[in-house]
Formats: C-alpha cells, structure tokens, sequence
C-alpha cells in the first residue's frame, strides 16, 4: 500500500506534463487575443471559433485537409491490401529487398526528397491540389500500411483461403468477400497510422502548396502576420486535433498492433 | 514454410508503381543534381564529386552532424527509459493506466507544426502558464539566447511529443507476459532489476527497435520543430543537419543541397541497414534458444 502513493503522484505528474500544453492551447483559444467587434482583448468568448468560419480560406483548409488525408488512406489500403497478401503468402525473388527499399522510404526525412518531389509534381500539374499531397504521402504510409496488413493476414490460417478459391472465388472476389472482412480490425489500425501520419506531416505539405489547397496546417502558417491573433491560431490548433482524437478512441484497443516490423 | 511464387510480383505492382513515382524517381533525381553545379534547372553542368568532397571536409557540416547526434542521443536517452517506466507504471495502475494510455497518445496527432506554437505560448514569459509560473519563481527563462535553454525547450518539446509511442509500444509488448513468470521470480527471490532484466525487457525488445529506428531517423532529421522554436540560434547553436539543408535549397545551390540529401540520405540508410541485421540475429538467436 505504501507503494501507491508515489504511484499516483507519478501518474498526477504525467497527466500534468501531457495537459499543461493543451490546456494552454485551449485557454488561449477560448481568449479574445486582438480586440474584435464588441470583445475587448483579453476576453474569454467564442470570438475565435466564429472568426474560422467565417473566414473562406480556414473553412476550405479544413475540407482540403480531409479530402487529402482521405483519398491518401484510401490509396494506401488499395495498393498494401494485395502487397501485403503477397508478402504473407508467398517467398519470391526480391521479397526483402522490396521490404528493406520500402523502410528505407519509410524512414527518408521528407526535406531530402521534397526539392525533386516539388519538380516532378509541377510537370504533372499536382501542385496545389489535395491530390499531390496524398501521393506523396504514400512514400511514407504505403510500407507502413503494408506491414500492419500483413501481420494481420499472417494471422489468418492458409486454410482459409484455400477453402475460399475451392468455392470457385476469384482473387478479387475473395479480396472483397472474405478477407477484408476477416482482417477488418487490421484495416482499422492500418487506416488509423496512415491517416494519424499523413494528418501531422507539413515538409511535403508546405512546398506542395504555393498557393491553393492548402491544408489545415499551412491556413494556420499563414495567419503569422506581423500582428498575429494566437487565440484564431489556437482554434485551428484545437480543431486540427479532434479527427486525432476520434482515430485513436475508435483503435484504442489495437493500437499497439502497428508496429511488428518486417524486413 | 510459405510457397515460392514469383507471380506474386503481380500483387505489388500497384504499391511498386506508386513507390517508384514518389520515392525512387525522386531520389535518382536528387543523385543525379549531386553531381551537377545547377543554377537554373536548364543549365546544369556536371562536376562529378566536387559537391561531396566539400561537404566531407567541410567544418560547418561535422559541426551540424556533431549537433544532429548529439539530440538524438540526448531524446532517446530521456526517452527510451522514461517511456518503460512509464509504462511500467501504467500496468500496474489497471484501469486508470489504459485511459492513461490513450492520453500520452494525444501529442502524436498534433500536427508538426502546431508543437511549436503550442510550446512557445506555453513559456511565454507574460501570457503562457509555464512561463508566468517560472517569472514568478525567479527562473530567466530565456530560449532566444541561451543556447542550452534552447536546447532543454527543444528536448522537453520532442520528449512531450514522442513519449506516447515509446510508452504504447513498451505496453503492449509487457502486458503480454503472463502472470506466472512473474510469480516463479517472486519464488525464486528475483530482485525487481533482476524480473526488468531477464523477464520484461526480453518481451519488448522487438518493439523497442522499431521505436528506437523510428525515435532515431526522427530526432536526427528534426526540422519542423526546431526551426520554428529558434530557427538554429542563438548563433547556429541549434542549426541541425536539416536546418542546413534548407537553407541550401532556400539559397539555389541546388547541387549542393542534393548532394547534401544524398549524404543524409546514406546515414539513414545505413543505420537502417544495422537495425535490419541486428533484429535478424536476435531473431535467429531467439530460433536457435527454442529448437
């Protein structure tokens, strides 16, 4: 029992050491920081968060955000899903070195590769649109969600497959009919890494948009002027966080799955 | 034993092709603006490995690699052993530990470039709660000039950020450890070091690999963070390897902001290249110990 109490004061110093800065955050964004119509600076109010929607540029940010992070997680559960499936049921020619190219991506610090990325993008008109930065996030979700799909087919036994070509299913047919279904707590915590990882990246995100489709990140970038409102600044922050907050209550169980690495 | 089949190649097509488009395409071109003087995209003239030698031989370059390091030293140290213990004591609190777990995983989704803001405003001496709070205890908190106040913000920020990775990875591979191991070490009067070192660490070795390549390549590239804090100062104090990298891009020097790339690039890979080996041996060892 005595053990208890410098357990709790531990576990009260954590909590405090992860909340002070969010609590900061929300405190300034529920603060008037530059006096507005009827507030006067230093008030608590809503000011902040009525001032994101009425201003076109946050609002779009916000859906450029989505639409990005979406269509990045969705490329990536299309292209690992089958890659996956070969890396769980097969050896062939080449198979670690794909999987030692594919950490080597994984782990490549965006700034090495955002000048060439930026070139490349330009000729193909992706630059300034939501589209080529959900590319270029595969570079770095894609091995990801390779890895967690196939430690998560790896678990199903090879029977089961089996069973399912003998009923005359085709490979895409087996695909949609049974495996997803069979691995759908693997597609969750797949779907839940790509889209946490593609959420908070901002090299890529930066030079992909000089001056349209901006995300949420680059809307906040743009508010430092030479008389910034950090409460404006801090709403964004806290609805930057809460799809986050969502991601990782509905994984909260498989969470830990993610990272069996696999070389 | 898996079947060999190459037609299996056929299932990675969609992921080989999306890879060679964003990855390899990319890097063969930063290998090859690493051996040209480029100052327009259309005039480049090659200069083999002139780019190379000076940034080998280079003072400005040991001194930012010195610094790269010495921060990833520095976070994994703190990191790493914080995070077990943390998440040490999280098991044990049951309940309270799990949702514990969920909030130590809050900082991971905060986007890159909000930490900083976040943290600024946090130590701003007249309107953040840690700042009033150091002002009033005396403390001449100042990140702008003293260098190793830079350095403790940064370290202190990059802990908040990564801790919830290191703690959920260490968690999942110590909650799998049934009870029984720990009562026949209590019989055999194993000390608490003595259960950590022959009975948890062995379980979370595998995940504290990962965690330790993913806390490495992240903390030696850091950018995002650290150039919004100080920009590199006081006086290139904190100027990292990627620090220097984008003020070469920022400034043209395109060849020798590639072949810069290209060296960073190498470091990465070839710590990568360790980390692969090392986790084969432990796992042909770990065969071996069973058979």
């Amino acid at each position: 029992m005595i053990r208890r109490i410098p357990t709790a004061l531990a576990l009260v110093a954590l909590a405090g050491f992860i909340l002070l800065p969010l609590a900061q955050t929300i405190l300034l964004s529920f603060t008037a920081t530059l006096p507005h119509d009827g507030v006067t600076e230093g008030e608590i109010s809503l000011i902040n968060y009525r001032n994101i929607f009425a201003s076109p540029a946050l609002v779009d940010s916000l859906r450029n955000s989505l639409v990005y992070v979406l269509l990045n997680v969705a490329l990536c559960l299309i292209a690992g899903l089958p890659a996956a499936y070969a890396f769980a049921r097969y050896r062939f020619v080449g198979d670690r070195h794909f999987l030692f190219l594919m950490l080597a991506f994984r782990v490549t610090p965006p700034v090495v590769l955002s000048l060439p990325i930026f070139i490349l993008f330009a000729q193909f008109g992706l630059v300034n649109s939501p589209v080529g930065i959900a590319l270029v996030h595969c570079l770095f979700n894609l091995p990801i969600a390779i890895w967690i799909l196939e430690s998560f087919i790896a678990a199903v036994p090879r029977e089961f497959d089996e069973t399912a070509f003998l009923d005359g299913h085709s490979l895409p047919g087996f695909f949609l009919r049974h495996l997803i279904p069979a691995i759908a707590p693997g597609i969750g915590v797949a779907a839940f890494f790509c889209f946490v990882f593609s959420w908070v990246e901002v090299v890529f995100a930066r030079i992909l948009t000089v001056t349209d489709g901006k995300p949420i990140t680059m809307a906040i970038n743009a508010l430092f002027t030479f008389q910034t409102d950090f409460g404006l600044v801090m709403a964004m922050t806290i609805f930057s966080l809460l799809p986050g907050l969502a991601m990782i209550w509905f994984v909260r169980n498989h969470i830990a799955r993610g990272f069996v690495i696999r070389t | 034993m898996k079947p060999q089949d190459n037609r299996a190649w056929l299932l990675l097509l969609p992921a080989s092709a999306l890879m060679a488009f964003v990855g390899l395409v990319p890097l063969v071109t930063v290998l090859n603006f690493s051996f040209h003087d480029i100052f327009m995209l259309d005039s480049m003239h090659w200069v083999g490995a002139e780019w190379y030698e000076s940034i080998i031989t280079s003072p400005a370059f040991h001194a930012s690699l010195a610094r790269s390091l010495l921060f990833s030293a520095l976070a994994l140290g703190v990191q790493l052993p914080l995070g077990i213990a943390v998440a040490l004591m999280l098991l044990r609190a049951g309940r309270l530990g799990r949702l514990m777990l969920l909030l130590v995983a809050v900082p991971l989704v905060v986007p890159w470039n909000m930490i900083p803001i976040m943290w600024l405003s946090l130590v701003n001496p007249d309107t953040g709660l840690a700042g009033q709070a150091m002002r009033a205890l005396g403390i001449a908190f100042d990140y702008k000039f003293t260098a190793w106040h830079t350095w403790a913000l940064l370290v202190v920020m990059d802990t908040w950020h990564w801790l919830g990775l290191v703690v959920i990875l260490a968690y999942a591979g110590l909650s799998g450890i049934p009870p029984a191991y720990h009562q026949a070490a209590a019989i055999d009067g194993a000390s608490r070091w003595q259960r950590f070192r022959f009975i948890e660490l062995p379980r979370i070795m595998g995940a504290l690999f990962i965690v330790i390549l993913l806390r490495f390549v992240d903390s030696f590239m850091i950018y995002t963070e650290a150039f919004a804090i100080n920009a590199g100062g006081p006086n290139g104090a904190t100027t990292f390897l990627s620090l220097a990298l984008g003020e070469e891009i920022k400034g043209f020097s395109y060849g020798s902001a590639a072949a810069h790339a290209m060296v960073y690039f190498l470091i990465v890979v070839a710590v990568v290249r360790v980390f692969v080996t090392a986790t084969d041996q432990r796992k042909r060892s770990a065969e071996r110990g069973m058979a």
